[in-house]
């Protein structure tokens, strides 16, 4: 086979290969970069905020219990009928608060995100810690002054407690706006993630519809060049299968009408002078007999037959001479009503019928043969059919090629098979020209 | 000794075992009627949704009159100032007949005062051997000192706990200075007067009862006995003041073993409080430290009822609390170091109790099979609970928690018959042997309904130890003495204590339940003077034993 005038795709194919893994390679790392960062935002920033809040908001509710304390010391009328106890009284109550809050506070500075430097934490530290000794020195003071304590805890007390809440409350505000930004940034990582994707998934449909028109095309192309020479190479071979009819019927003709006449006139000659010599009368039968040898070989390489008699009249010359000379048994068949047939087709029928029967005896074993020519309205049929070996291994052979390319020839159709019975069957289908012709 | 019993055998796998497991090991009946406890709780309720109407009432088993017989006293409301009749008996006395039938003797006894009842603790707080009654009360709380002669004689001012009003609720006697005389504590829920009520709404139009949250915590108190017949408030100098808790149950427990009584207060939507005796006087409140002031997620549930037991038979007493509907029960076990766990999921009670709303709960081995159950009595507060998302019911179910000896419990309360398990407004919880037969029997109260009487008929051929103790250098009760009773299955402890639950008392005398054995390998008696007494080989029955003396 020659090559194509195109060079094969495959390094095209593998370049385009390379280029797209390389795609998806530089894309996931970028996703995942993108992704690496906006876990770390999510865990270091919103998720320790959101921790930070809730701690906040516990420092807030101990802040809250420790005003209800506060309310309660300076609330000197109670609803409930009883004893007045002593602002001492709610020591321990503020002892425990106090280590709630101091844990919540810890906690709280361990979460926090916020700058160090930023001064707001020592300011909390400070002011509870001012608190908690203006809350010492009130309760040192009750023990002289329930009154003078009473007045600490709304001058000094309240107003250290409301500054912490506010302090407090300025962190949540603050854990909210970083919040806010965080989220933001978020969303921007999102974003970029989300246009990603998309430029990555335009790409790859790019990618896989440039090389599917490129496979389709290239496909087509060679598609069209295997027909071209499959055309080529079968017109070839009826060319060859042409020639060679028409030289085997000039010489056949040849040999039918001057070596025949001239060896029929010569025995003729011989025959008249039959009585002079008895060494003449082998010189005639030496004629006789190369002029049998002549037709033989006249009918074998052409079948005058055919032009004179038509196709059934050489069928019911050669199948007699075959069976005689093969020893196989043949079963002939007719079926329809017998039409003249092109001259066409009436020798390549003939040729692939002698072909066949060959094939039965060479290859089959059969012992018998059938042949059946079938006239239809649209197409003469023929089938030839042994009891033999089958198709085998003979399917590819030249006898093979050359049937094919006959029905081919005149349009017809040749199938090869096996029927379930055993042997082979070979069987021709050629439209009549009226059909094929328009 | 009368023993009622049932046969296991063909009746059991009859039909009453469909719910799966084996069978719970006895059956309850109702006899509430059959002993003319004819009790019907006054909440007082005339549509202005006062807050304490919500709340009670307690019952407690006592024998007030030494006759060795468990009476019973339940709580009662009464009609608001200006409203219905107005007044009324806060209180009622059933003298136990021996015959399985009751006798109303409160005005017999000189109880029928008027007043608005909510708790009880009974102790013999002057040592005469005859238990005297705490009453608490929507205003003032009253002291009845038992006369010995069936009679009571209201010692509230003499005594010095006069003078001082509240929405008082469960209250409990315990010996905290160890001088062999008990001691008051009491629970205080928040401050509430009817002249300065808040109003609340579910549905903007109508008033509903208000959440605690809209009421001031107010302080529980400590009363120091000084054994001559008064009382000095030491909450303040104990520690013990705390004006932001909401308080409705107490049980007394003794971490670490010291001998040192401390207290666990269950507070409704605040943190819990576990007070530790510091041994000089005072309580340092260690609640938060020891992972019992909030539940598991951080939040303060509302506590209602609790009870200290030793249920795992592992020799440290364990937490039982009932809380508010979708809050679930928590039960606490003790750990290594000092720490609670929640085990409530593990042990399988988180599911059943989501759903209900439960007051009274109390540890009991309810088929002596030497491992103690939980019986808790449900409720809810607002019988508008219809409107509000996610209805739970008003009326619930009790649970009946059997307890399987491998830390597994299984709510067996429709198994036990008696129509248990029917759904009721559920309040007081105590237990008792009202029938001399070996087994406890249950006290159960309803808000704004009749009282339960419940007997227990444990399986043929279950036995107990039962032991009823009476200090001399201890207080005359033996209140904080720790028994602990060793069988071939492993030891059970049990204190002896009053408070626990909800507003309610069981008996004192100790319960041990020791399954077919025929006899306890040990009995070991840890007296609150710090004497221990050592007995072996002792037969299952029942037993007083004076301390220092001789079993049986």
């Amino acid at each position: 086979m020659s090559k194509l005038n195109r060079p094969s795709p495959t390094i095209r194919l593998l370049a385009g290969l390379a280029v797209t893994l390389l795609a998806v390679g530089v894309y996931s790392t970028y996703t995942f970069v993108q992704l690496g960062a906006l876990r770390q935002l999510q865990t270091e920033t919103i998720d320790r905020n959101r921790r930070d809040s809730l701690l906040l908001l516990r420092i807030q509710n101990g802040l809250n219990a420790v005003a209800l304390a506060m309310r309660d010391m300076l609330d000197t009328e109670a609803l409930a009928e009883g004893p007045q106890y002593p602002l001492a009284a709610w020591k321990p109550q503020f002892r425990r608060l106090r280590t709630d809050l101091e844990d919540a506070l810890r906690q709280e500075r361990r979460v926090s995100v916020r700058a160090t430097a930023s001064g707001q934490d020592q300011y909390l530290v400070d002011s509870f810690r001012q608190f908690w000794d203006a809350l010492d020195r009130m309760f040192e003071r009750s023990e002289v002054s329930e009154g003078e304590a009473r007045t600490a805890i709304r001058l000094s007390l309240q107003a250290r407690h409301a500054a912490i809440s506010t302090a407090v409350a300025r962190l949540l505000i603050q854990n909210n706006e970083s919040e806010q930004e965080a989220q933001a940034r978020t969303s921007q990582i999102y974003r970029g993630v989300q246009l990603n994707v998309f430029v990555f998934l335009a790409a790859m449909v790019i990618v896989i519809v440039l090389t599917s028109l490129y496979l389709v095309q290239y496909n087509r192309r060679l598609f069209h060049k295997v027909e071209e020479f499959s055309e080529r190479r079968s017109e070839l071979a009826q060319q060859l299968i042409g020639m060679q009819e028409s030289a085997f019927a000039s010489i056949s003709r040849e040999l039918h009408d001057d070596f025949g006449q001239i060896l029929t006139a010569i025995g003729v000659m011989l025959q008249r002078a039959d009585r002079k010599a008895g060494d003449l009368l082998e010189v005639r039968e030496v004629v006789q007999a190369t002029l049998d040898k002549v037709r033989a070989l006249s009918r074998a390489l052409h079948p005058v037959v055919l032009d004179e008699i038509g196709l059934e009249g050489a069928f019911d010359d050669y199948l007699p001479e075959f069976e005689k000379r093969t020893g196989i048994e043949i079963y002939y068949e007719k079926c329809g009503v017998a039409r003249e047939l092109d001259r066409e087709v009436t020798i390549h029928l003939y040729r692939i019928m002698q072909e066949a029967l060959n094939n039965v005896a060479k290859h089959s074993g059969s012992k018998s043969a059938r042949v059946m020519l079938d006239y239809a309205t649209e197409a003469v049929t023929l089938e030839i059919e042994d009891q033999g070996r089958g198709l085998g291994k003979i399917t590819g052979g030249l006898g093979m090629v050359s049937m094919r390319e006959r029905a081919g020839m005149v349009h017809g159709k040749i199938e090869f098979l096996e029927p379930e019975s055993g042997g082979a069957r070979v069987r021709v289908t050629i439209p009549l020209k009226d059909n094929y012709a328009g | 000794m009368k023993r009622r019993s049932f046969l296991l055998g063909g009746l059991a796998s009859a039909g009453l075992r469909a719910a799966g497991g084996p069978d719970p090991g006895f059956r309850l009946a109702d006899i509430t009627r059959a002993a003319g406890l004819d009790f019907r709780h006054n909440s007082g309720a005339f549509g202005a949704k006062y807050l304490p109407e919500t709340l009670g009432p307690g019952c407690a088993f006592l024998d007030f009159d030494g006759d060795g017989l468990l009476d019973i006293l339940i709580l009662n409301g009464s009609d608001w100032p200006g409203h219905g009749r107005g007044g009324g008996a806060g209180l009622r006395l059933y003298r136990n007949n021996g015959n399985g039938t009751f006798t109303d003797v409160t005005q017999k006894a000189g109880l029928a005062v008027p007043l608005y009842g909510m708790g009880v603790a009974v102790g013999d707080f002057n040592n005469d051997g005859f238990p005297d009654i705490y009453v608490t009360a929507v205003g003032q709380s009253r002291l009845f000192q038992n006369t010995g002669k069936g009679t009571f004689v209201d010692v509230t001012q003499k005594s010095g706990l006069g003078g001082r009003t509240g929405l008082s609720t469960s209250a409990l006697w315990f010996d905290y200075d160890r001088d062999g005389l008990l001691d008051l504590f009491v629970c205080n829920y928040v401050q509430w007067s009817a002249d300065h009520d808040v109003f609340c709404s579910v549905d903007g139009k109508n008033k509903s009862y208000c959440t605690p949250e809209a009421y001031h915590g107010s302080t529980c108190w400590l009363f120091r006995n000084r054994g001559n017949g008064t009382f000095e408030d030491v909450t303040a100098k104990s520690g013990i003041f705390d004006t932001s808790s909401k308080s409705l149950g107490v049980a007394m427990l003794d971490m670490g073993g010291d001998g040192w009584p401390d207290l666990f207060v269950a507070n409704d939507t605040q943190p819990n409080k576990l007070y530790r005796n510091q041994k000089n006087g005072t309580f340092e409140d260690i609640a938060v430290q020891a992972g019992v002031a909030f539940s598991d997620d951080g939040k303060a549930r509302a506590g209602m009822g609790v009870d200290v037991a030793d249920f795992d038979n592992s020799g440290t007493a364990g937490i039982a609390i009932t809380n508010f509907d979708d809050e679930m029960m928590a039960l606490y076990h003790a750990g290594k170091n000092g720490a609670f766990v929640d085990v409530a999921g593990r042990a399988g009670i988180s599911v059943p109790s989501r759903r209900r709303l439960g007051f009274g709960c109390c540890f009991a081995d309810m088929n002596l099979d030497g491992h103690l159950d939980l019986v808790a009595v449900n409720g809810h507060i607002d019988e508008t609970v219809r409107n509000i998302a996610g209805n739970h019911g008003y009326a619930q179910a009790p649970h009946l928690f059997l307890n399987d000896g491998h830390g597994g419990f299984r709510d067996v309360a429709t198994e036990v018959g008696g129509g248990f398990a029917t759904p009721r407004v559920g309040r007081g919880l105590a237990y008792g042997d009202i029938d001399g037969d070996g087994d406890v029997d249950l006290l159960l109260t309803t808000n704004g309904g009749p009282a339960y009487l419940y007997r227990n008929d444990v399986a043929a051929g279950a036995k107990s130890l039962r032991l009823k103790l009476r200090g001399v250098k201890s207080n005359r009760e033996a209140i904080g003495a720790v028994v602990r009773v060793t069988t071939a299955e492993g030891t059970q402890s049990r204190m002896v204590k009053t408070g626990s639950s909800y507003l309610s008392q069981s008996e004192l005398a100790l319960t041990f339940g020791l399954g077919k054995r025929d006899r306890a390998e040990r009995v070991v008696v840890q007296w609150p003077s710090g004497g221990v007494q050592e007995f072996k080989g002792v037969a299952a029955g029942r037993f007083e034993l004076v301390e220092g003396g001789r079993l049986g």
